[in-house]
């Protein structure tokens, strides 16, 4: 038997010849499926493999012309012709994309069946002549292959080892040689030349800085030489000369804008002259416009040469507006919406708040804004996004409100929430985080402001538990001095080279930087909401139950109060040497910067104003409620 | 013979169909890319939904399937030594496990959740994963790899295509057989780091179970397939982690599938049986200088294993820099570190997602220093536990035992059931299946007559 060449039915029982016949089709019949069913799934992979060729060669989603047709869009966004032959394009593409979807899942079952049917033929076909294989003759002996083994095993495992350790030798670990200096560097040096950038076209533009900067400027208390020295803007009357000329340069820049919430350095000191202290909005003397805001917000208005910005949101929209300074002409508005991470459902806010409670900041070639949600959008003068991000939404029970503040390519966020505070710079530029640091603070609702301490800008903030002071380059807290309590709302100011800061059921401190400790304290007149201000060796406090009081900036000592009734929650700031403080009915107190209580003025806006004015070019801004307003001769 | 290799060559062109359900998969991600033409028209783009997770009485339905599965296997294999029902149960699994419910759960890939679960207290693991982990060792340790032969969806697919198993020598199989447990190391200490699931990533068949996939893994997928009709379950010989895991098992297995229903004949007959050479034949005699040889490899094989531990924990300690780059934190801080120039790369989806993260830089070199150092000691415990294994393989060859029959190996026998077919020898005990054994018996007469051929 076994030298015989059988045919394997030649041993089955003896069969049917007809039998033998059926076997013999079987296996025609299943080697013949198995022919079509390859052949069938060979012209559909064949078609499938042509369409997947076109495809990656003609992508209609990658489609250049719709890029370059949504380019030019950019480029002319009114253009309603060409929005109409993108919306066709965009259509033509999508149904090149689905169809050619429907045709590879059609095509992919149709292989599937195919692939089955040619299994189960192949397998039908192979059990029908299934064959037994011989029992190897040439037997390898089992110690050999034993030892042939652990040979193999031997050097396999040495050579992984080996590989090992040379791998070891070529892979670098990169965070070891990680310096956050040199990291940051690079990219701040960049910005900077877009800062002197700036400051040279500033200079061009009037021709005067250069000047000014020489001539002693009026008000000057302690310098005599030819630096800045009338104001707050630097380290008052303990400032040391300032050692950087694009620092000069820039706040020279920015005292004739009124680039953040509470003017230049958000120290709530306008520097401009010939302000109006009478105007009537219903009779319109002295109104020069008047606009209505089309959404509404809690945030202030921001200035550069003539633009002026704002934000607006309610629960499902969120903008920044750019108005015309010379004639309240909308100019143009971004919606502040598609940003990655930016959550779906705006967080629950108070009426009180908002959404769009903080004030923007501009360098002059760039507004940023954030809105209650945690977005943060860049825009161009020309309201072009150049980036936008969320910070994380904000958990905060009333809603963000703390405003941005920026030093040249930094923009600072103040972002105490009830998950923990933190401070974070970004790039005015690019929107890239510069450093971001944490801080043992409480959730508050107080802005950043700038001030220079110890010949350096600092970022002073104040929040429960402390007023604290952040190195402008790398976020660290410099000082801090533990006094506040509670839900921190006023921001606070600085004069004299003295910081104030004051809450409601906390305290209001005269804090001394340099030394991190408190000069004076007061617990008679505490604001809750609008900050205070100081200037002139004078310091400002407007509190919710209506109080306006005057204090000296050095002994704390009270120089006058008045009562209006009306409580404040528009932060009362200095202009043109007179006090402008907006109560929660909308009238406009003007008290004269003096020790004595000298009243200019009490004119009603004939709205609800919460926002706190701006001042250029001899003007007042107002937002009240429902409208702008712009006041001047 | 021409017929044959054209049968062949169709069956090759057959496999591409994944390749195309591929492209299916991935348009579909294209089409979530799609640029949305928005001109602030007033429309808000209705914010993604998160689908419900699967109900989790159908995941409980998923382990009763299994241990259905797996119960008949067993019962296939040992009560009733049907290879028939174990196919048909297999192509039960394959479209259950494989086709409908995708290639996930899977007892496979479930070891890098038990290893998170175990490292990360924060994840939080479901019972039907536990049991996917759990039941299947259970199962091999009763009744051996009946979870292979029809449960595995990976190992069915494969089984599935064998056509012409070739047959390895011993040292390649052995050598080969090392990489199970540097997947098995690499796997656990990548998941146990929250790095990521290089079973599932990897796993060469979830495309086409899916019909869609990367297309990089729909070529691996075909390529095992086709390497499969020639050198059977390649993944599950050589590659597969959780294969080493049900081996130890299967070792110490209490009723293992035999391949004669009664007494080993010795008639070789199903010596080439196996396609995975899992079987064993009866033992040599040894001359006498070979077993002093082999003893004294042996104890010098033994000695080395503590070497081969520090050896091996040294070495891979060395790498642990480059094994952490799997971590995306890790990845990411050093590709910032290397280009920062890529920060303003908006293609970059990773580096964008980072920048409005909002987390500074520093933070994440910081963060990255910590899964480092997790790194360092993961990758000394993984290269002690692959000392280890190399160890212990290297002191089994000489390991001596003696075995009168041809046996299957418990460790690598896949309990697939086609050597039971070959044996000549019919039940003795059970007067019944003598009776029905006629057929039986022609058939094995038919072997027989075959192997002649
Ligand atoms: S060896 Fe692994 S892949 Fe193969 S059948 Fe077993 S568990 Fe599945
Ligand atoms: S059952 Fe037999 S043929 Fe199948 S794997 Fe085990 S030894 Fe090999």
């Amino acid at each position: 038997m076994a030298k015989t060449n059988h045919k394997e039915n030649n041993h089955k029982p003896p069969l049917p010849g007809d039998y033998e016949g059926l076997q013999g089709n079987l296996k025609k019949v299943s080697l013949n499926t198995a022919i079509i069913s390859a052949i069938f799934a060979v012209v559909i992979s064949t078609l499938l493999l042509l369409n997947y060729l076109q495809l990656a060669k003609n992508d209609p989603t990658e489609s250049t012309t719709l890029t370059a047709l949504t380019q030019r869009l950019a480029d002319d966004p009114g253009n309603e012709e060409l929005k109409e032959e993108i919306r066709a394009f965009d259509l033509m593409a999508r149904k090149a994309f689905f169809t050619a979807k429907w045709q590879v899942k059609t095509a992919g079952w149709l292989l599937l069946i195919c692939g089955i049917v040619l299994v189960v033929s192949l397998r039908y076909y192979f059990s029908l002549r299934s064959k037994i294989d011989l029992p190897e003759n040439s037997q390898v002996s089992e110690q050999a292959q034993r030892i042939l083994s652990s040979k193999w095993i031997l050097y396999s495992g040495s050579a992984l080892i080996i590989i090992a350790l040379i791998a070891s030798y070529f892979s670098v670990d990169q965070l070891k040689g990680y310096d956050i200096e040199t990291f940051s560097e690079n990219t701040i040096d960049e910005s900077i030349e877009v800062i002197d950038l700036t400051n040279e076209g500033q200079t061009n533009d009037s021709g005067l800085i250069e000047n000014e900067i020489e001539e002693p400027l009026e008000g000057s208390v302690t310098e005599p030489e030819a630096t800045i020295t009338t104001d707050n803007l630097q380290g008052g009357s303990q400032q040391k000369p300032v050692d950087n000329r694009s620092d000069l340069l820039l706040i020279e820049q920015q005292k004739k804008q009124s680039n953040s919430f509470r003017g230049p350095l958000g120290q709530g000191v306008f520097y401009v002259n010939n302000i109006s202290v009478k105007w009537d909005v219903n009779s319109g003397e002295n109104i020069k416009w008047k606009v209505e805001i089309p959404l509404s917000g809690y945030n202030s208005p921001i200035i550069w040469n003539d633009k002026l910005f704002l934000t607006g949101a309610n629960s499902t929209e969120r903008w920044v507006y750019c108005f015309d300074k010379k004639n309240g002409k909308l100019l143009w508005k971004h919606q502040a919406n598609n940003i990655a991470g930016s959550p779906a459902t705006p967080p629950k806010t108070t009426d009180d708040t908002g959404l769009a409670a903080p004030s923007v900041v501009t360098d002059g070639n760039y507004v940023v804004a954030i809105f209650g949600t945690g977005d943060v959008v860049c825009l161009n003068m020309d309201g072009k996004r150049i980036w936008a991000k969320n910070l994380g939404v904000p958990d905060n029970h009333y809603g963000h409100s703390s405003s941005l503040v920026a030093w040249k390519e930094k923009v600072f966020v103040q972002y105490d929430t009830n998950k923990g505070g933190r401070m974070l710079a970004l790039h005015f530029q690019t929107g890239e985080i510069l450093w971001d640091v944490s801080r043992a603070n409480h959730i508050s609702w107080a802005s950043p402001i700038l001030a220079e301490i110890d010949g350096k800008m600092q970022i002073v903030t104040s929040s429960e538990p402390s007023v604290a002071g952040h190195d402008i380059e790398t976020g660290k807290q410099l000082w801090k001095v533990d006094c506040m309590m509670g839900e921190v709302g006023p921001s606070p100011a600085f004069a004299n080279g003295l910081v104030f800061a004051a809450n409601e059921y906390a305290t209001l401190a005269a804090i001394d930087p340099e030394k991190g400790k408190i000069v004076w304290e007061d617990n008679y007149y505490l604001p809750e909401v609008a900050s205070p201000v100081a200037a002139d060796g004078l310091l400002y406090i407007a509190t919710t139950y209506g109080i306006l009081a005057c204090y000296d900036v050095h002994t704390g000592n009270k120089y006058w109060e008045a009562d209006y009734g009306e409580g404040f929650y528009s932060s009362p700031v200095m202009a043109d040497g007179k006090l402008f403080a907006i109560d929660m009915n909308g009238v406009v107190h003007i008290v004269k910067a003096d020790r004595e209580l000298q009243k200019m003025g009490d004119i009603p806006m004939g709205e609800k104003v919460m926002t706190t004015p701006a001042f250029t070019d001899g003007c007042i801004f107002v937002r009240g409620n429902k409208n702008l307003y712009c006041i001047g001769k | 013979m021409i017929s044959q290799l054209i049968t062949y060559i169709y069956f090759f062109l057959i496999q591409i169909f994944p390749a195309l359900g591929g492209e299916m998969g991935g348009i579909l991600a294209q089409q979530q890319r799609f640029p949305k033409p928005e001109f602030e028209t007033g429309y808000t783009q209705p914010s993604p939904t998160t689908p419900e997770p699967r109900l989790t009485a159908w995941e409980y339905i998923d382990v009763s399937v299994l241990v259905l599965v797996m119960s008949l296997a067993a019962w296939f294999a040992l009560k009733r030594r049907s290879r028939k029902g174990l196919l048909w149960l297999s192509v039960f699994s394959l479209v259950y496990f494989g086709f409908i419910r995708e290639g996930c759960v899977c007892s496979v890939g479930s070891i890098q959740n038990i290893a998170l679960t175990l490292f990360d207290p924060a994840y939080a693991i479901s019972i039907p994963i536990i049991l996917f982990f759990t039941l299947p060792l259970l199962f091999t340790l009763f009744f051996g790899r009946v979870f292979c032969a029809s449960a595995c969806p990976l190992g069915v697919i494969q089984d599935l295509v064998i056509i012409k198993p070739l047959k390895l020598p011993q040292w390649l199989r052995k050598t080969l057989g090392l990489i199970p447990y540097i997947y098995l190391g690499l796997a656990v200490l990548l998941a146990a780091t929250s790095s990521e699931f290089i079973i599932c990533r990897y796993d060469p068949f979830v495309g086409i179970f899916r019909m869609g996939a990367e297309f990089s893994m729909i070529i691996l997928g075909i390529a095992f397939l086709l390497l499969g009709m020639f050198v059977a379950r390649p993944y599950c010989r050589f590659l597969c982690p959780y294969g080493v895991l049900l081996g130890w098992m299967s070792k110490f297995s209490r009723f293992h599938l035999n391949i004669t229903p009664s007494q080993c004949i010795q008639c070789k007959l199903c010596e080439q049986s196996c396609p995975f050479d899992a079987i064993d034949k009866p033992s040599e005699k040894l001359s006498v200088e070979n077993k002093k040889l082999n003893k004294r490899r042996f104890s010098i094989f033994l000695l080395l294993i503590p070497v081969w531990i520090i050896l091996g924990g040294f070495s891979m300690s060395k790498v642990h820099s480059f094994l952490s780059k799997a971590h995306p934190d890790v990845y990411l801080a050093e590709l910032l570190i290397e280009h920062p120039e890529l920060k303003d790369d908006p293609e970059n989806i990773d580096i964008q997602t980072f920048l409005s993260s909002g987390k500074t830089m520093e933070h994440l070199v910081e963060e990255a220093k910590l899964v480092k150092q997790k790194y360092f000691t993961g990758s000394w415990i993984l290269g002690c536990f692959l000392g280890l294994a190399i160890g212990v393989l290297l002191m089994n060859q000489y390991v001596l035992r003696r075995r009168k029959d041809y046996t299957p190996n418990k460790v690598d026998c896949y309990s697939c059931g086609r050597c039971m077919d070959y044996c000549p020898v019919r039940p003795t005990s059970n007067l019944r299946k003598m009776a029905e054994g006629e057929s039986a018996t022609a058939k094995n007469e038919k072997g027989i007559s075959e192997k002649t051929n």
